[in-house]
This record gives C-alpha cells, structure tokens and sequence, in this order.
C-alpha cells in the first residue's frame, strides 16, 4: 500500500462540500464590457521564483489569471474552486482534496494532481531557493496519488488547511508547468494559469490586458470581455482617473482618507470596505529594561488613546484594534481582556516602577512612520515615559527585530482565514519570529490546543484566552484594525469582499 | 578642433569613472540590507548569510566596486532581483516615453518662453517686463507636483478634454498618445519657460543696445523685423546651450510627473527602483543617467566650440 493509499484510508471525512456552494444568488449579471483597475504597484511578474511573495497588486492580478485549490465564501468560509471536495487525517496532520476534472491551463496543459504536486516541488526544492519557500515550511510534502486526488502531508497539525490555502499568494496559485518549462526566464511576464482571464498583452510601467478565458470551467463566468490593470502609483491622480472614467475601480487605503470621504458623498461612485483580520501591533523586548517589568509595558498600552490617534493619522477612519483578530476573523471575543485606557491608572503605575522610564523605538523612515512615532510619544511623555524615536528603513525592522536589536518595534499580523498560523509563530516559546522573547507555559499550551482542536467554539474560546493573556500581560499591543479599500464607478456590481485586500475584479460585471 | 576634441574627451573620463563610483557608493551606503530585501520580511538569518555569500555581499566594498564597474564595462549593468529584466532591458523599453515627454515639455516651454521674452525685450523695463518678470519668478517657486495637481482637476476631472493618466505608445494611437502627453509636457514646460524668458530676455535687452541695432532702426526697418531677424538670432546663443542643458536637467522632473501622470518613463522606473530597494534597477539607471547628462554637456560644448571659435582656442 502507497503511503498516499494509507493516508487516504485513515482520513475522517468533514467537509464534502458541494461544487454549486460556490455560485451566487440569480442576479442580473450582463455580460460583455471591459474595465480599468488603477492599482499602487507595478506588478514585478508572476514567478515564484523570481518575485517570491506577491504583493496587493499582483494578487489581485493573480485572482483573474490563477485559480486556487480553495476560496472563501461570503461567510468567509472554505469553499471548493479547483478543489471539489476534502477530507483529513485524524490528527489534521494530512489533507486529501478530490480535483475537478476536465479543467485545462490556458495553453491546453490539463491540469491534475501531477501538475499541482510539481508547482509545490518547484517552489520547496532548496536548489531554487525561492523565499516563497519560507511559508510552506509546515508542509512535509505533496503527493498525488491519482490523476485527481491530491495529499498534503503537513509537520504540524492545522485544522483549518483548505482555508488556509485560499488567498492568491504565490505559494498557492497553480501555473502550467509546461508554460515555465518552455519559456523559462520570460515566464516570469507570461504567466498562464487555469484562470478565467488570460494574459493578452503586458507594457512594463503601464498596462496590462486581459481577456476573458472561453473555456472557462464555471460556465457563464466570467462576465467582462476584458480587465485592464493600471499602476496609477499616485494617490491624488489615481482617484482623479476614476472621477474623470479612465479608471472603473481603484486600490485606496486610510492614508487617502479625504478621498475616501469625497467618494462616500459622490452618488457616481461606490466605496468598498472590507473590515479585515489582523492589525498593526507593536512587540515589547520583555528582556531588556524597562519592559522586563510588567507595570512598565501596562502603563504604555494604558496610555494609548486609539480613537485620539485614528484621528490625527486617518481621520478617525482607523477602526481601533483590543485584540489581534479583527472584525473579519471568526474569532469573536466577548471578553479579549483588553486593558482600558486610563492616563491616571498608567501615571500611578509608572510612580510605582520607581524608576525613569526612558526607551527607544523603532518606526519605519516614511511619513506614515513619524507620525505614528510622534503621537506615541506625546501619549508615552503625558504618563511619564519618554520614548526617543529611532527611524529606520523598512527593510531594517526584521533584521533587528529578529535578532532582538529593539526595546519596541513595530509588526503586523496580515489577513488570514485561520489565526493558527501566525499566532503560533509570533507568541509560542521558541518561535523565531515570538519578537517579546515571552514565554508562558500557560500560553503554549493554549496555543498548541488550538491548532488541533475541531470544535470552532472552543477555538475560539482558546484564542480569547491567548487575547487574554497577551493583553495582561502586555507584552505585545494593537493599534488599529486591517481595512481594506476600493473605489469604483457605481456602475461596477457583483464585486466581492475583499479578503486580504485583494480586488477580485473576475465576478464583476457592469450595469 | 581635433586636438580640441580629444581633450574634452580625455577630461570626460575621470568625470565618468567619479560618477560610477558615486553612483556605486550611492546604492551600497543606503541603509538595509540588499540581500534582506530580496529574502523578505520572514528570511532566516542563516538564508540572509547564504546569499550575501552568493552575491559577494560579504566582499570588502572596493572589491564588490571593481567587480561591479568590471561588469558594467563589458556592457552588463545588471539584472533586477524583483522582475529578472536587465537594466539595459528596463530602460530600453522606457527611454523613449521619457524622451518624448522631455521633449515636447522643451517644446512647450520655448513656444511659451521665447515670445514672451521678445515681447518684454522689446519694451525693457515697461510694465508688460516687470509684470512678465514677476509672474516668471512666481512661477519658478511653484512645485511640479501642485501644477500637475491644479492641471489634472482643471483639465480632466472638472473640463474632461484631457485624460488624467495613462499612455499608448505613438506608433499605436499617435492623436491619442500626444492627448496623454500634453498635461505633464505642460506641467514641467510650466516650470521651464520662466528660465527660458530669463535668458532670452537680458540677452536680447544686451543685442539691441548694439550699434547695428541702432543702423537698423535709423535705415527704417520695422520694429517686428529689427526683432525677429536682426535681434534674435544673435541673442539665441545662450539660449541654445541653456536648452540643451535643460533636457538633462528636466530628467529630474519627470521622476515627479511621471508618476503622477502614471506615465511608464525612466522617471518611474527610478522611483519604483527607490520604492521596492531594487538596487540593481536604481544603480544602473542612475549610472546611465548620469552619463547621459556628461554626454549632452560634451556634445553643447562642441556646439559652442563650432559657433564660437574662442573656446576651442582656449581664450575664452
């Protein structure tokens, strides 16, 4: 018996979902037409290779030209696209997804398991030295036991693996491995996938068109002729081409709040919002003086005024952030023990450290950056504290963070379907990236309880009482809130939520 | 004029060799660490030590210096980390938006700067001059990117005549393509013409004070001819050099223009180099730049030499 054949034996089945979960209630979608995206980026390409991880722009054009094994529905929940059912292992150590059939690549590869074992194998083997490699640690290997049966053999437990998967990151959209092997270093720009677009042309700096794929496998999708995508990288003239038409939707962020305050009022236009998971955090140094003491790291969180601060750097669009889930993660939390904000409380216990407190902080040298720096520092100066802000590259902030050259940095936890993977790297003793150097036995063993547990209220139980214990002992602090934005002609319909901050443009379609 | 020649040439080649080395300082004292920026936020210090192995990262810096501009010497600036295309790929495909932009921007600002300077010439000191004169130095100390601003919500969100972005290349849409050009020409051109007028004008003011002038008007020619035929020719000299100098200095413009106008030039493939630490990208392109501009300064030279044969005889 193959090692596939007893993994699949000892798979429970759970989630057998059906393949019309994914169409969406009749509406009246018109066919026809072509859009402009006006996005920040110039989009690097499309090889895993070369650009390693994708950033908004890229996703957004991989979310027309790829597909993924897996999506999110509207509830935010797995739901089937290349994949069309999947079961796991008692342990959740191995995943099995059943593929579709009969789905071919735009140059006519077919795809099967085959194809999408040999995307995995591409991107793992330690001779490509692709960075795209650092987010699959955690699988052991792909097999493909059949022409439409996939394994996913993984080091660790996830219970939430085919959710997981589902963002158009460059670890999990599929490419035709007849196209990379045949083009090689030009690849790179000529991306093929199983998409419903295909690439049709692509001027470096300019634009890219794409044209709708007649062979789609979801029949009646999708519904624009043709997407074009534009980096418009500013801001000012990126929302005055889509007031004057050149553009139909548009990437925006909270730096542009005005913008984004004038479209809420402009009946031609339609505002996009996705409240996400995640937020901006900042990580404490718990060995090094003054945040050894916990009264120290209280007193800052306690003097934090988000809604003050969401004003001074957004406008007030900045939704303040108690926990490092988010409104758009299925961790809800009645009690995340949030500490309250409280000048006086934080004054006395400040008095009470006996000590000056004096640090440095790391932000990042843009704009953005200072300013952040600055409003904590007015807070920080209000209770006693004085932090020297201490400006460096972006690029700086993970190499001292993570050979803990910091009193205070700066971190992000990014959009995920399942909080497992990321909380367990960022606070489980031992973790490279644990940046406060804590360690709990109390939260290891919450943390190691929820990667394996089924019952999503008890997950969620665990994940509050990690909230928690992190905010007790505050040896991390959120700021605010991911949220994403996206402009449009109020002409656009049909577009989706924008999970991970992708624009989706592939199930739009103009009135 | 040979001998002239090969000494200006001669004299460019420490100019050059300073400006690679600059140009390599540059790039290498900018804070962060290349290899880290390739690896991304989450690279293993042991995968940041391997490839700055690999790229000779860990060489002392006038080693990593002579390698580099051995490379660059045998024609290979280079390739971007980020896309896999080669610095001379990169900025073949761009040149030519930037040149047409620099261009056209000249263009404009000639067609704005020299009537008006022959206008004030004309009545020196008149009201017409100081007000010319003021409003040149108002417009000098206004920013590009607030005249590309003002543009863009006049002309294309408010009066829809013009687009506000985006381009086709002029052998595909050539009407089209000069519609997409004419608000950044005009924005940088708004910043070139006060230059332009000033040069002209003081030029043109010292021409009619000769004794030929004064010949002219007392043979009775009219005041337009004295102007255009005798006047200007004579004081476009200093105009000429300025001009060509200014098509390398408006290089720095378009960094500004054509991002906002999101036009696909040298000027965006420079910020985006800056924006994503494509260091290869930003070295090679600010190298080329930079000779270029020591290119265009020898080739005025040797036009100045041409009309004025003091220079090249040293006496000037």
């Amino acid at each position: 018996m193959t090692k596939a054949a007893a993994v699949a034996r000892m798979c429970v089945p759970i989630f057998l979902v059906a393949a019309f979960a994914l169409a969406t209630p009749a509406q009246a979608q018109k066919s026809g037409g072509s859009i402009t995206v006006g996005q920040e980026l110039d989009i690097p390409g499309f090889d895993p290779l070369k650009v390693g991880v994708y950033d908004t722009s890229t996703n957004t054009a991989a979310a027309a030209i790829f597909d993924t094994l897996t999506t999110l529905n509207d509830k935010g929940e797995p739901a089937p696209k290349l994949a069309v059912s999947w079961t796991h292992s008692d342990d959740y150590k191995s995943w099995t997804f059943k593929l579709r059939q009969g789905v071919k690549f735009h140059d006519g590869t077919p795809f099967n398991a085959q194809a999408m074992k040999e995307n995995f194998d591409r991107q793992k083997n330690p001779a490509n030295k692709c960075r795209c490699a650092f987010y699959i640690t955690n699988v052991k290997e792909v097999l493909a036991p059949d022409d439409y049966t996939l394994v996913y053999n993984l080091t660790d437990p996830s219970i939430n693996w085919p959710a997981v998967i589902t963002i158009q990151s460059s670890n999990n959209v599929i490419h035709s491995p007849t196209a990379w092997k045949t083009k090689g270093d030009d690849y790179n720009r000529n991306p093929v996938g199983t998409g419903p677009y295909i690439l049709k042309s692509w001027s470096a700096g300019d634009r890219m068109v794409l044209e709708k794929n007649p062979d789609y496998w979801d029949k009646g999708r999708p519904y624009l002729d043709r997407i074009i995508l534009k980096p418009l990288p500013d801001a000012q003239s990126r929302f005055a081409s889509l007031q004057s038409g050149e553009a139909d939707i548009i990437w925006d962020d909270e730096n542009d709040a005005d913008n984004i305050m004038k479209a809420q009022k402009d009946p031609k236009l339609t505002v996009h919002t996705y409240k996400g998971s995640g937020a901006a955090v900042y990580a404490f140094n718990t060995k090094v003086a003054p945040f050894d003491d916990v009264r120290v790291r209280q007193a800052l969180v306690m003097a934090v005024d988000r809604p003050k601060m969401s004003q001074a750097i957004s406008n007030g669009l900045s939704r303040p952030a108690t926990n490092p889930y988010g409104d758009g993660s299925w961790v809800k939390c009645k009690d995340d023990g949030a500490l309250p904000f409280d000048v006086e409380k934080a004054k006395a216990l400040i008095k009470d450290y006996g000590k000056p407190v004096e640090f440095k902080m790391l932000v990042t040298a843009t704009p953005r950056g200072r300013m952040i720096g600055q409003v904590l520092q007015q807070f920080w100066k209000r209770v006693g504290a004085n932090m020297e802000i201490e400006q460096v590259d972006q690029a700086t902030i993970p190499s001292r963070a993570f050979t803990r050259q910091f009193q205070l940095t700066p971190w992000r936890i990014v959009d995920l379907a399942d909080p497992d993977p990321q909380m367990y790297a960022n606070f489980r003793s031992g973790s490279p990236l644990a940046l406060s150097n804590f360690s709990d036995p109390e939260l290891d063993r919450l943390l190691d309880h929820a990667r394996v547990t089924a019952d999503l209220s008890q997950r969620t139980e665990d994940y509050c009482a990690i909230s928690r214990l992190i905010n007790k002992e505050a040896i991390w602090f959120w700021t605010f809130q991911n949220t994403y934005y996206a402009l449009s002609s109020a002409r656009l319909k049909g577009f989706p939520k924008m999970y991970n901050g992708v624009i989706d443009v592939s199930t739009t379609w103009l009135e | 004029m040979l001998n002239f020649v090969v000494r200006r040439l001669l004299a460019m080649l420490p100019v050059l060799l300073a400006v690679s080395l600059l140009t390599f300082l540059i790039a290498s004292l900018l804070p962060g660490d290349l290899a880290l920026v390739i690896l991304g936020d989450q690279a293993t210090p042991e995968n940041v030590a391997a490839l700055r192995r690999d790229m000779g990262l860990d060489q002392p810096l006038w080693w990593r210096y002579l390698s580099w501009l051995g490379h660059v010497l045998q024609g290979d600036l280079g390739r971007s980390f980020r896309t896999g295309q080669t610095v001379l790929q990169a900025v073949a495909e761009r040149i030519p938006v930037s040149l047409q932009l620099m261009l056209m921007a000249e263009f404009i600002g000639l067609l704005i700067g020299v009537p008006l300077a022959i206008a004030c010439a004309a009545r020196a000191g008149g009201a017409f001059d100081r007000f010319m004169t003021g409003g040149a130095f108002a417009m000098l100390s206004m920013p590009s990117f607030l005249t590309a601003i003002l543009l863009i919500y006049l002309f294309a969100v408010e009066l829809h005549w013009l687009p506000a972005t985006g381009y086709v290349p002029f052998t595909e849409a050539p009407l089209a393509n000069l519609r997409f050009f004419v608000l950044p020409a005009l924005t940088l051109a708004l910043a070139e013409w006060p230059g332009i007028m000033r040069v002209l004008r003081s030029d043109m003011i010292a021409t009619l004070q000769e004794d030929y002038i004064a010949l002219a008007k007392a043979k009775g020619l009219t005041p337009a001819r004295i102007l255009f035929v005798h006047a200007l020719k004579p004081s476009s000299l200093t105009l000429v050099t300025v001009t060509g100098i200014n098509i390398g200095r408006l290089l720095g413009g378009t960094l500004i223009v054509e991002s906002i106008f999101a036009l696909p030039g040298i000027g965006r493939l420079l910020v985006g180099a800056i924006y994503t630490r494509d260091l290869v990208i930003l070295q090679g392109v600010v190298l080329l730049v930079a000779c270029g501009f020591v290119i265009v300064n020898f080739i005025v030279d040797m036009l100045y030499a041409v009309l004025d044969p003091r220079i090249r005889h040293g006496h000037a």
